[in-house]
């Protein structure tokens, strides 16, 4: 909302500078966004006087002209056909720049010297007229500068409204809040005067209603009568005659100029005028427009059409508030006019509304049609009904005085709803309680007065202070101070005011928020929940850490991705189902909550391959949203731990071995993890769900007791091209609520350390390619032998070209009770190297 | 008496060798000639039977003599070439050499200013707790006292999943979960999360990261939040950090609060020391201010209360804060969307 401050101070004294106002109000909630001087550029330029004007001698359409700027006289060549002697014109001298960027130098222009500008309305920024000069008040003294003439010496303060505070969409809102702060008194004006705007002009007033009325009463043309109370709580209306649309007065144009507005005509902008001032929307109707004498509220007809202001057919639900003549609507109310009634530079007539709408209703046809207008901002946010009625008139009597127009006699009025202020019980010691302050009870009436509140002791004073929990020994005015309490009815113009809370924030606000006092609360813990487990939180934020711990760098990408990535990848599921759609995303690249962190992890490579990265080790620790119709949110979200490896296993290379990343690395991590979190030791098998998981190959399983963990594999070349990955890409996937129930389950316990020393023996096959390793030591452990403590794998032997291969396991034996004899190890051996010979059909 | 004499011939001779002798394998070549099984000594022992009986003793105590000399000689030399060898490898050592670093990891910002906000708030007493992204509309709006077509919901765009379910907008929805759950004060809670709108511009991304505080119980007052928020923020930024309250407006709180701390790159001054000495014209981060807006609390509207069952005479307090933010004052941090990126050559600067 911008603020002019010269505006301001028609209703409130206020003394002091923007910045100081703007202090003031941001610590009253009011927060200051900036602080603009709209009209600052005009302050070098002067008012001149044009004592001599000639025509150029070589240009027809030159004047050179003699203009007094009051400490010397300028020769300066002008080009508008309007220039005359005698005239009171705005000069821009040698050297100032004007609002558009341009410096103004000394040129000659046709051979004729010219050291100034005489300016039009165009090049001071003021309008869009740039036909002739601007020519000024001829009583306008030489010399002075043309922002002081023009009273447009103003400071405009940005302030950022909460959408609680729809009473501050306005000059009157921000003087009822000066007052309430500063002690200063609010002056309203009277109906027709409107404050000073430009040098010794003084305050122009065009008096009261009674100057302009004439003819029939309105209510002979126009029967009004709104249909739905709901939607209209109150309706009021004026008919205005012999109006002629124009151009605006300098005051009008200006003030609307200088807090953003732009000027229309002479009618709409009274309308804007008094938005602005008084923050009651109107609307003007062009009167001859209104078919059958007749205007009525009511929702609109279903499926029923109606062509707006901006040219755009409309189809309207019953929802939306129409304003109709006798055959049909004329006017989407409080949103937006409708072309058919519009007020055209033909118009003479006006029909003018001020009413209140429902703030919902305003909303949500504003929003489904995208009609933000500052009318619908201010319904939306609440207007004040009993300021109507002063809007309306004061509107009436401006517009007749700026357009000529009479004003029928009498108001059109349906006030369906009466406003009616809640009241709201307020207890001192609850104020006190909620502030954690002790409050003294006059300021507290003081300062609800000042807000425009109406005050009377409240009954149950007593009883309600007890229950408040009154805090102990700070009354500053004895017992009854303690318990004292009000009736409060707020004013008409703070719908946001209607509960006890609302009254404590108001009395908090003018206290100063920033004057309460820090005090550390003691917390109380019920016992129960002091016991619980550790929360996932914890959990997730400690394999973040084992993350950091095992040499990978943690990432955050966005949970959403779009369709297209996980189709590519080829993810089951689609747009409808199992995925869960945004329905309004920012982008198609954003359109899908991701339902594996794959496509996140390969967009963070691409990233980093970009930048030049040779090495990459990154995991994300995030949910997974599936779409589940048993949820309360439709969605399960499950943590999933997401690992991407590419490129040299050691970014440094020498002294470290080169090489590059491989499944063993990804595995080890895997392996590491489990271990980390005492899991059972984890199981990794080829999946046979290949197809529900494309992108991998080989796509590897990974299952702990039974307990799916996740999957690890290497991203299919194909998918990882582009991704601009050259060497393989690998890739592993944990469901962290599975990781996290295992964890739960694990009991850790001590286990005696050996007493006997062990006896090793190293044995090596001679294999098929294809028989997996894992198999072999399994087939070792299936023989049961008792003194066999472990099987490891510690040699692996691949010729080039070999559809055989050499594998060293390690046998470790060790008997509890005794040292074993070296035999008993190699029987044994032999029996286990026999065994696997004859099952397997391997050579030892 | 011959063997006697080249017994004492020996000494000599394996002295000049020693002399002669670099290295420890010259050495123990050496020592395996004069005093191996098969070395000189041996082998003028091995002629022992050559003398009369008589002789022996004389012959054997000067043998030993020999031998013990012998002994001391090389291991003389020994040590002179192991110091010698020691001293060399120490002239090529090249402690400067790089090490064999194992992998180092590290952590995102974001885990790093979560963690420690939330590790401060767990010992203050408050429990961490986590919710669900994908929320209802009356977690996230309706029951924090944000009616349908209220003008109050513009202050957050949402995204939404369907008609009734969004992603949501901030970590307040956890308010609603944690009382719904709890029935009844006492209750102290924390809850770090992501959130969702639909922004995306220089200064927001579509998703970020929030923590929810909420206190509820008898008696918790305004100067509670003040005083558990000033803790907070020093501990955060550093103990002579000021605290500043300003009104502002949230549905579910009520008084609402905005927090301010001093700027803490001009430590509320508003002004920067400039290079040449003197001061800079302005401050950058607060744009002269000498205030940071930092986040959101107040106290818990009574609607809240309501729509959660609890009795509108509990008191109780809550705040918002955006961990970018605070990351990004932390750290230095100037693009917010630096975060998303995973770009290593920023994480790695996390450890």
């Amino acid at each position: 909302m911008l603020l002019s401050l010269n505006w301001l101070r028609e209703f409130v004294p206020y003394g002091g500078t923007g910045e100081e106002l703007g202090d003031k109000l941001t610590m009253a909630g009011l927060e200051l966004d900036g602080l603009s001087r709209p009209y600052e550029a005009l302050r070098p330029i002067v008012v001149g006087h044009v004592i001599a004007c000639g025509r150029h001698p070589e240009a027809d359409k030159l004047s050179v002209c003699r203009v007094d700027v009051g400490d010397e006289v300028l020769d300066i060549v002008c080009g508008a056909p309007n220039v005359a002697e005698g005239q009171k014109v705005a000069v821009v001298k040698v050297g100032v720049t004007l609002p558009n960027g341009l410096t103004v130098k000394k040129a000659k222009l046709r051979g004729a010297p010219s050291h100034g500008m005489i300016c039009s309305e165009f090049e001071l920024g003021l309008s869009e007229e740039h036909n002739g000069i601007m020519v000024l008040d001829p009583a306008a003294p030489v010399g002075v500068s043309l922002l002081e003439q023009l009273g447009l010496d103003d400071e405009v303060l940005d302030i950022s409204v909460t959408p609680n505070r729809g009473d501050c969409l306005s000059v009157l809102g921000f003087a009822r809040e000066v007052s309430a702060l500063t002690g200063l008194p609010l002056g309203i004006p009277p109906l027709g005067r409107v404050g000073r705007v430009g040098r010794g002009s003084g305050q122009l007033d065009f008096g009261g209603i009674e100057n302009f009325e004439s003819g029939a009463p309105a209510a002979k043309s126009i029967e009004l009568q709104v249909l739905d109370p709901e939607l209209c709580p109150l309706y009021l209306a004026r008919i205005i005659e012999g109006a002629s649309t124009r151009r605006s007065p300098d005051w009008l144009r200006f003030r609307l100029q200088g807090v953003g507005l732009r000027s229309l005509s002479n009618l709409v902008d009274v309308t804007n005028y008094i938005l602005m001032e008084l923050g009651q929307p109107l609307h003007a109707f062009d009167l001859d427009q209104i078919r059958g004498g007749r205007v009525l509220v009511r929702g609109a007809d279903p499926g029923e059409r109606l062509v707006t202001l901006d040219g755009q057919e409309r189809e309207l639900l019953p929802s939306d508030i129409t304003i109709r003549d006798a055959e049909g609507a004329i006017c989407l109310g409080g949103v937006m006019g409708g072309l058919n009634s519009e007020i055209t530079a033909q118009s003479t007539g006006v029909f003018l509304e001020s009413a209140v709408f429902h703030p919902s209703h305003i909303r949500r046809t504003a929003r489904r049609l995208s009609l933000n207008s500052e009318a619908s901002y201010r319904f939306e946010r609440g207007v004040d009904q009993s300021g109507a009625e002063f809007a309306l008139n004061r509107a009436a009597v401006l517009m007749a005085g700026v357009s000529g127009a009479s004003i029928r006699p009498g108001v059109l009025r349906d006030e369906a709803r009466p406003f009616k202020a809640p009241l709201i019980s307020l207890r001192k010691a609850r104020a006190e309680a909620l502030l954690g302050v002790p409050l003294d009870a006059s300021f507290c009436e003081t300062t609800l007065k000042a807000l425009g509140c109406e005050l009377r002791p409240g009954a149950s004073a007593a009883a309600s202070g007890a229950a408040a929990g009154a805090l102990p020994g700070d009354s500053p005015s004895g017992p009854c101070d303690a318990e004292a309490a009000w009736d409060v009815k707020p004013p008409s113009w703070r719908s946001d005011l209607t509960r006890e809370a609302d009254l404590v924030e108001e009395v908090a606000r003018v206290y100063g928020v920033d004057r309460i006092p820090a005090v550390l609360p003691a917390i109380s813990r019920s016992l129960d929940r002091a016991a619980g487990g550790e929360s996932l939180f914890d959990f997730l934020s400690r394999v973040k850490h084992w993350g950091r711990g095992a040499g990978l760098h943690e990432a955050v990408a966005y949970s959403f991705v779009s369709h297209r990535d996980l189709d590519q990848l080829g993810v089951a599921g689609g747009p409808d189902s199992g995925r869960i759609s945004i329905m309004n995303p920012l982008s198609d690249e954003l359109n899908v909550l991701r339902t594996h962190l794959a496509p996140g992890l390969l967009q963070t490579l691409r990233n980093n391959l970009a930048q030049g990265a040779a090495s990459v080790r990154i995991f994300e620790v995030a949910s997974v949203f599936l779409a589940d119709a048993t949820s309360e949110t439709t969605a399960r979200e499950i943590p999933h731990l997401g690992i991407i490896l590419h490129g040299n296993r050691f970014e440094r290379g020498w002294p470290q071995p080169e090489g590059d990343l491989d499944y063993l690395d990804l595995k080890g991590i895997v392996e590491h993890f489990a271990q980390a979190f005492a899991l059972p030791e984890p199981v990794f098998s080829q999946s046979a769900m290949d197809a529900s998981l494309p992108w991998l190959a080989p796509c590897v399983d990974i299952v702990c007791n039974g307990v799916r963990l996740g999957l690890a594999g290497r991203v299919k070349a194909r998918l990882a091209d582009p991704f601009h990955a050259r060497k393989a890409v690998w890739l592993a996937e944990i469901d962290l609520a599975a990781a996290r129930e295992l964890h739960r389950g694990v009991r850790p316990r001590f286990c005696p350390l050996p007493v006997f020393p062990p006896v090793r023996r190293d044995i090596t096959f001679i294999t098929p390619i294809s028989l997996q390793a894992g198999a072999i030591s399994e087939a070792i452990l299936a023989l049961r032998v008792p003194i066999l403590s472990s099987v490891r794998l510690i040699d692996c032997f691949e010729p080039e070209n070999k559809a055989e291969r050499k594998l060293t396991f390690r046998l470790t034996f060790r008997h509890a009770q005794r040292t074993l004899k070296d035999s008993e190890a190699d029987r044994q051996r032999d029996h286990i190297a026999q065994s696997l010979e004859t099952q397997l059909g391997i050579k030892v | 008496m011959n063997l006697i004499a080249e017994l004492e011939r020996l000494a000599p001779s394996l002295q000049s060798g020693l002399a002669r002798a670099s290295s420890l394998s010259e050495l123990e070549a050496l020592h395996i000639d004069f005093l191996g099984r098969k070395g000189a000594l041996a082998r003028l022992m091995s002629r022992l039977p050559e003398l009369s009986p008589g002789e022996r003793p004389a012959f054997g105590k000067a043998a030993n003599a020999v031998k013990e000399e012998l002994t001391a000689l090389v291991e003389r030399r020994r040590s002179m070439l192991v110091a010698e060898a020691e001293e060399s490898a120490l002239a090529r050592f090249d402690p400067s050499l790089p090490g064999r670093r194992p992998w180092t990891g590290s952590l995102h910002p974001i885990t790093l200013v979560m963690e420690e906000i939330c590790r401060l708030f767990n010992e203050l007493g408050f429990e961490t707790i986590s919710g669900p992204e994908v929320e209802t509309d009356f977690h996230n709006f309706e029951a924090l006292n944000f009616p349908r077509d209220h003008p109050a919901r513009d202050m957050q765009d949402t995204l939404f999943v369907s008609d009734g379910i969004v992603m949501r907008t901030h970590t307040s929805p956890m308010q609603v979960r944690s009382m719904l759950e709890r029935k009844a004060p006492p209750l102290a809670v924390i809850a770090p999360g992501k959130v969702y709108r639909r922004d995306s511009d220089i200064t927001h991304t579509p998703m970020f990261h929030q923590i929810e505080g909420l206190l509820v119980d008898k008696n918790i007052s305004l100067a509670h939040l003040r005083g558990t928020l000033t803790l907070f923020l020093r501990r955060l930024f550093g103990s002579e950090l000021k605290v500043r309250f300003r009104p502002s407006f949230f549905p579910f709180t009520e008084p609402s609060v905005e927090v301010d701390i001093s700027c803490i790159l001009c430590s509320g001054t508003g002004r920067r020391p400039s290079e040449q000495g003197g001061y800079d014209e302005s401050c950058r981060i607060c744009k002269s201010t000498g205030w940071l807006e930092i986040l959101g609390c107040g106290m818990i509207d009574p609607a809240v209360f309501a729509h959660v069952g609890f009795d509108e005479q509990c008191t109780g307090f809550a705040f918002g804060l955006g961990v970018e933010r605070v990351a990004m004052l932390k750290y230095g941090i100037g693009d917010l969307r630096m975060f998303f990126e995973g770009d290593l050559r920023f994480l790695r600067q996390f450890v």
